[in-house]
């Protein structure tokens, strides 16, 4: 007998000690959420969740060991309850329970949910049970269209976010090898500008986008190859209508 | 006394010395690129922001540049180049005339393109004077544009236009502007190169300024 409430004495211990550790975890938590919320570095701040992880599984562990049955043969029996104010009960709990009232007595002892959610739970596990195979398929296959059609909507914006912010690569070219040799074999021996000969535009010259800073585009003499469409304005097509999609269901 | 004894200097004399002294800005270190229209105002953004010129918006310069030969008769030898050049938008500005010679490209660690460049400001009769010594016109072009200056390096940004015979408007050579990045300086001065690699390497990816052998280039849109 003696040797049991030791025992018994100890996991407590052990347990509370466990249950504090959690608790300063989440303080400190909260304080930095409502302190520091201005100058936070977001990914260290998810470590915090991590420590958090970490004393819940201490906790659980001890709960699970050997340690634990003994805990589950002893019963907590309330003696009393009132309304009064308890000042000894307020300062243990930090001022959250500060009386041992009729409300805060079941969900403190309670060993099972709700009846009510109890039932509810029962009623979605018999709907689930009793589901069609086919139709719990063809739900499945909404569900991750669904999905995949936000994630589409949001790799697309991280795309167009890291485009606009880094205003690199971009989407479209810049400038085109084409052209520039066009160019500087044109200026270096007059190839296309030799009177008599067709303007020079390589085949494969790529022309997006008729800059529309130079006024009007001169008219092309009808020798003149037509130009092919630029590859990069029917792939910003194709997204674009990609993006409309999902708002068509 | 001994002065006016002394043969008097001639302008042949301080040229030579100046050759020997290695002063005469006679070697072009070139890079080229070219800029599609759509993103002509981004490029000229950049360049506002990196070069020392841009207190009073860009420079623009509108030229028109002729290119004459002239052939040794009794060889089949390459024909010598030489340009003129006229601001169209400075009448008063004296004419350019200018040789350039063949672009060396070197091995791949030069950083850019070194080619002999001889540069002369001269009236208006040059042309006449080319005629008479028996230069042919080759062909012609007009470039209208931006120039930037940042230290020694001189950055334009120009359209090129094939001149029409008509009145019809210039026409574009190609829906790009050309970009080239210059520096004229004495033979042997090559660190100005690395200065142009990392000058061209902040324009990336917007222009990709290069090597280019416009030589090679034409035998291969022949071939």
């Amino acid at each position: 007998m003696q040797r049991e409430e030791k025992q018994l004495e100890a996991t407590l211990h052990a347990i509370l000690n466990r249950v504090n550790d959690l608790k300063s975890a989440i303080q400190a938590l909260i304080t930095k959420l409502e302190t520091e919320y201005e100058t936070i570095h977001w990914p260290s701040f998810l470590d915090n969740y991590a420590i958090l992880s970490g004393h819940l599984t201490g906790l659980s562990k001890i709960l699970q060991a050997e340690l634990a049955p003994s805990l589950r043969s002893v019963v907590v029996l309330p003696l009393q309850l009132g309304c009064e104010r308890d000042e000894e009960l307020s300062r243990l709990t930090e001022g959250r329970v500060p009386a041992c009232t009729h409300d805060l007595v079941p969900d403190l002892l309670r060993t099972k949910p709700e009846p009510q959610a109890e039932q509810r739970l029962q009623q979605l596990i018999h709907k689930a049970s009793t589901l069609n195979y086919d139709t719990a398929q063809k739900q499945v296959a909404q569900f991750t269209k669904v999905i995949s059609h936000v994630w589409e909507i949001i790799s697309k914006g991280r795309e167009d976010w890291e485009g606009e912010s880094m205003r690199s690569a971009g989407m479209q070219p810049t400038h085109s090898i084409a052209d520039t040799h066009a160019l500087v074999t044109a200026v270096g021996t007059g190839k296309g500008l030799r009177p008599g000969m067709p303007a020079c535009v390589p085949p494969g010259a790529v022309a997006p986008g008729m800059g529309p800073s130079r006024g009007p585009t001169p008219q092309m003499g009808p020798a003149a190859p037509i130009m092919p469409k630029a590859p990069s304005a029917i792939k910003t097509n194709i997204k674009a209508a990609n993006q409309i999609h999902p708002y068509q269901r | 006394m001994s002065a006016i004894n002394a043969a008097p200097i001639t302008a042949t004399d301080s040229l030579s010395q100046a050759l020997k002294a290695n002063i005469i800005p006679n070697q072009e270190y070139l890079l080229q690129g070219s800029v599609l229209d759509s993103a002509v105002e981004v490029l000229l953004h950049r360049l506002r922001g990196l070069c020392d010129n841009v207190d009073a918006g860009p420079e623009t310069f509108d030229d028109q540049e002729v290119c004459f030969s002239l052939r040794d008769p009794s060889q089949q030898a390459v024909p010598l180049m030489l340009r003129v050049r006229k601001a169209l938008d400075a009448r008063d500005m004296p004419y350019q005339l200018r040789y350039i010679g063949q672009p060396d490209l070197g091995d791949k660690n030069r950083p850019t393109v070194v080619r002999s460049s001889l540069d002369i400001a001269c009236s208006g009769m040059l042309i006449e004077f080319l005629n008479e010594l028996g230069c042919r016109i080759e062909f012609e072009y007009s470039v209208k544009g931006y120039m930037f200056r940042k230290g020694r390096m001189k950055i334009t940004v120009a359209k090129v236009f094939k001149i029409s015979q008509s009145s019809m408007p210039p026409e574009p050579i190609s829906q790009s502007y050309l970009v080239e990045l210059s520096v004229l300086a004495p033979q042997g001065q090559d660190a100005i190169g690395e200065d142009m690699r990392a000058f061209a390497d902040q324009l990336r990816p917007l222009v990709q300024l290069d090597k280019i052998d416009y030589k090679r280039l034409g035998h291969m849109a022949v071939t």
